[in-house]
């Protein structure tokens, strides 16, 4: 337990929770003031997670990732655990704006969002370092939902984010992503010295 | 200051902000739709305004993000203990964010004048004006970023403010409505898709569209360099006064660039020996292309009585409906420009230019008898009637029966219905039965 709450502190986990629940709760206050529909617009809830993503961001290193590394801990299950949760930390509250008068769904694209949003962010933790971890994220995401291409494979798998939630090719490239992030950043950690 | 500048352009996000830039904005106007500025520089201009739709975000995220260097770093705390002022080490970095995003925004076009330098001739200036608005956008955003980035020193600001950014653009065609006039001022990207050849910007719309980004690049800077409550009160002054100049200076009607014609761009550019061919200035890169095409249709029109002596481009442009005016001995072509900026229909420009001669005008009220001039002029050419051009392809059956009704008929019979058919063309009075008379065959 104590190793949790310091594992957590050393995360920066409060501020990123804080902020991460601030954007969904930001974005559903946003939406129900704005708009007389219960379903939220598919382009803003996929912005949702992006942004509750990326404030999860800085949890993926620490203020010292070299003496981390020295731990002779078992970081490979703890990180990849870090990820399942970092998943629930953001899916979970946008699950449940689904009894709401609010809706951010449907449930099948919040959750390949998620999932692969955070697998990229882990990717890029990995070469990039946690501070540049959402750069990919963020403008790969922004460009797919400006120009969603729904006609060729290709562009379905270019744009995954703003596919349909039951769009085979996209669903692919998210689970990809997702897996190459969760091995890779649960195998190696975030980058270490890179310059800031 | 020259020194720091150099020193701020290599230490600060600078140059992967340009890079960053020059690269998506190049693969959004290239690939992420059809190309749409084939036919010229103003073309080029609009969709590079288009794109904004992405790179505007990215300059208020790379401004932010550049704004928390010293926290990245861990020597804000150190920093600010400088004995100096507040502006003196914000406006460097400033001077280097605006000149990467610039540099950003001139390699896109520069990228996309690769594509078009060979066949863009005319260059006019409300081009520059609306490349200069969006190079101002860019500044503006990016600089909007560093002062966010200032006041809310947090790892999720650069992001956030990229999200916010893009929704704000998604949101302000719907949030001013019905005033068009609104988002457009307000709006960088608004009313930029899919500009048609011989569309323009008002000049007007530029200036205030300059005017409300000029005010908030003023806010920005201002923010950027406060150190107390006073000048962050102060800055609402130059974004208010900008939005409050705007709103006055543009046109309070909806639809101004949609609407908007360059009557320069349409004039006329003609080949200096005869039979002249004639081009609108914005296509006049392509009166190499034309001509060949042009001059054989021409000849082969010319055993038709009444036949006309010049080919001009088709110059119509539609709701305000304009037409080019009719004369006897001009026949229209129609100019589409394909992706790679070439002549697009010019396999099929021929056949196009005999089918017009033969067929009412845009600007007849009737268009009927289309069928009938499709078929005269494939007997023209002495080949079956094949491309299916604007018509459909119950029209192209119906023109092959008379087509070949038309054949059966003795020579002089048929060129005489041809020539008929040229006679009514010119008169607006071609209709199904033209050619062969009566009902079908």
């Amino acid at each position: 337990m104590r190793w949790t709450v310091l594992y957590l502190r050393s995360r920066y986990a409060p501020a990123a929770l804080a902020a991460s629940a601030a954007s969904v709760a930001g974005c559903w206050i946003l939406w129900s003031l704005s708009s007389g529909s219960r379903d939220v617009d598919v382009r803003m809830v996929v912005l949702t997670v992006l942004i509750a993503v990326a404030a999860l961001t800085a949890t993926l290193g620490g203020p010292d990732d070299e003496l981390d590394h020295t731990g002779a801990l078992p970081w490979r299950p703890r990180r990849a655990v870090h990820l399942a949760v970092a998943l629930l930390v953001v899916a979970a509250p946008l699950l449940a704006t689904l009894v709401t008068g609010a809706r951010f769904g449907p449930s099948g694209l919040v959750i390949r969002d998620t999932a692969g949003l955070l697998g990229l962010t882990a990717l890029s933790a990995t070469v990039l370092g946690p501070a540049r971890a959402w750069f990919l994220p963020l403008g790969w995401t922004l460009g797919a939902i400006l120009f969603p291409h729904t006609e060729q494979a290709l562009g379905r798998v270019l744009t995954w984010q703003s596919q349909a939630p039951d769009d085979t090719a996209a669903g692919t490239t998210a689970a990809a992503i997702t897996m190459t992030g969760l091995i890779a950043w649960s195998r190696w950690g975030p980058a270490r010295r890179v310059s800031v | 200051m020259t020194r720091v500048l150099h020193t701020e352009l290599r230490r600060s996000a600078a140059i992967g902000t340009t890079a960053i830039l020059a690269v998506i904005g190049t693969l959004l106007i290239y690939f992420v739709e059809q190309i749409y500025f084939a036919d010229g520089w103003m073309q080029l201009a609009m969709t590079m305004r288009l794109y904004l739709a992405l790179l505007f975000p990215l300059a208020l995220t790379a401004g932010a993000w550049q704004a928390r260097r010293e926290q990245r770093a861990m020597v804000a705390e150190l920093f600010s203990t400088t004995p100096r002022p507040r502006a003196q080490r914000a406006l460097p970095v400033a001077l280097a964010m605006a000149l990467a995003v610039v540099a950003g925004y001139l390699a896109v076009g520069l990228a996309g004048a690769a594509w078009i330098v060979g066949t863009a001739r005319y260059l006019p200036a409300a081009a520059f004006a609306a490349a200069g608005v969006g190079l101002l956008a860019l500044v503006a955003a990016v600089w909007l970023g560093l002062a966010a980035g200032r006041l809310l020193p947090s790892p999720v600001t650069a992001p956030l403010l990229g999200v916010a950014g893009l929704a704000s653009l998604l949101l302000i065609p719907g949030a001013t409505r019905p005033r068009g006039w609104l988002a457009l001022l307000l709006s960088p990207i608004a009313e930029m898709n899919v500009p048609g050849p011989f569309q323009t910007v008002p000049g007007l719309a530029s200036a205030a569209q300059a005017l409300w980004l000029t005010g908030l690049a003023g806010t920005a800077i201002l923010l950027l360099i406060s150190t107390g409550w006073r000048l962050r009160v102060a800055a609402v002054l130059p974004v208010a006064l900008g939005l409050a100049l705007g709103v006055m200076v543009m046109p309070h009607e909806s639809r101004i660039v949609h609407d908007a014609i360059d009557p320069v761009a349409k004039e006329l550019v003609c080949t200096g020996d005869e039979p002249r061919v004639c081009l609108s200035r914005v296509h006049a890169g392509l009166l190499d292309e034309v001509t060949g095409p042009a001059r054989e249709a021409l000849s082969v029109l010319s055993t038709v009585a009444g036949a006309p002596q010049q080919v001009h481009e088709d110059t119509s442009t539609y709701s305000p409906d304009v037409f080019p005016p009719r004369h006897t001995d001009v026949v229209l072509a129609d100019i589409a420009v394909g992706p790679d900026a070439r002549l697009q229909n010019s396999d099929d420009m021929v056949a196009n230019i005999l089918f017009n001669a033969l067929s009412n005008p845009g600007s007849c009220e009737k268009d009927s008898g289309r069928p009938d001039a499709m078929a005269a002029a494939f007997w023209l050419l002495g080949r079956e009637p094949a491309v299916p051009g604007e018509l459909g392809q119950e029209a192209v059956d119906e023109s092959k029966v008379l087509w070949r009704a038309l054949r059966r008929l003795p020579a002089d019979e048929a060129a005489a219905r041809v020539a008929a058919m040229r006679t009514a063309a010119t008169n607006c009075a071609v209709t199904d039965g033209t050619l062969l008379g009566g009902g079908r065959p």
